[in-house]
């Protein structure tokens, strides 16, 4: 039997180096989202330059469709590093990657998923207008950040345990 | 299911880590199959009774609720 063929149910993920990449993308990306929503910063103005468009629609202007239009993409990039970074943390293997981490990445999938529309359904609820779009706007990459924070605490805590045992 | 993968590696006097190498799985995996937090696939278990040199039957066993 070929013992490197053991990982049968990590087809999906990537290489345990696409980790690092992927918190280089997602941490700045992160704290720069939090500081543009906290601070109010207008970042429309910034990079500004041509980009085609499906779709340019706003409030009380002309609506513009498959067309060529000025846009600021700091907000565009910022969103490529969240999920792009996000995916690379969440679904890169670790360093040893095995059936029973393959467990914890599931359980961690699933419970990020009822945790992030859990939310929605709150939000929902609670939050009307043009806040709502904050709500969609967060949930492009939430559920990505409680999956990540919930299968790394949960390893560390394997982790942690285990070296108590020996 | 319970198992005695605790006593086996004390016979051979060998640690969770260096057990977690020869198998080729974390060592997280074996301590939370011998606390019985994990029951291993049947890949897994195969290949902790080739090890052992016992048979899958003599390391787990079937509890009354499974």
């Amino acid at each position: 039997m070929n013992l490197n063929n053991f990982n049968m149910n990590s087809h999906f993920l990537f290489p345990h180096t696409f980790k690092k990449i992927g918190y280089i993308l997602f941490v700045p990306a992160f704290i720069a989202t939090i500081a543009i929503s906290v601070f109010k910063i207008n970042i429309d103005n910034y990079w500004v330059i041509k980009v085609f468009a499906f779709a340019d629609t706003f409030v009380m202007t002309n609506d513009k469709y498959f067309t060529v239009t000025q846009n600021g993409v700091v907000d565009e990039v910022i969103l490529f590093c969240l999920i792009i970074g996000g995916i690379l943390i969440g679904f890169s293997k670790l360093k040893i990657e095995d059936e029973f981490t393959n467990k914890i990445r599931y359980e961690s999938l699933v419970w990020a998923s009822y945790l992030n529309y859990a939310l929605i359904l709150f939000f929902t609820i609670f939050i009307f207008g043009l806040s709502f779009l904050n709500v969609l706007f967060f949930n492009t990459f939430t559920l990505l950040l409680f999956f990540i924070i919930r299968f790394h605490f949960i390893i560390y805590k394997l982790n942690k345990s285990s070296s108590d045992d020996e | 299911m319970t198992n005695n993968l605790k006593v086996l590696r004390a016979i051979k006097n060998i640690s969770q880590e260096e057990l977690a190498k020869q198998i080729q799985v974390s060592r997280q995996t074996i301590n939370a199959m011998e606390k019985g937090k994990y029951v291993p696939s049947s890949v897994l278990a195969l290949k902790l009774a080739r090890y052992f040199e016992n048979r899958v039957e003599e390391i787990f066993t079937l509890e009354a609720t499974d």
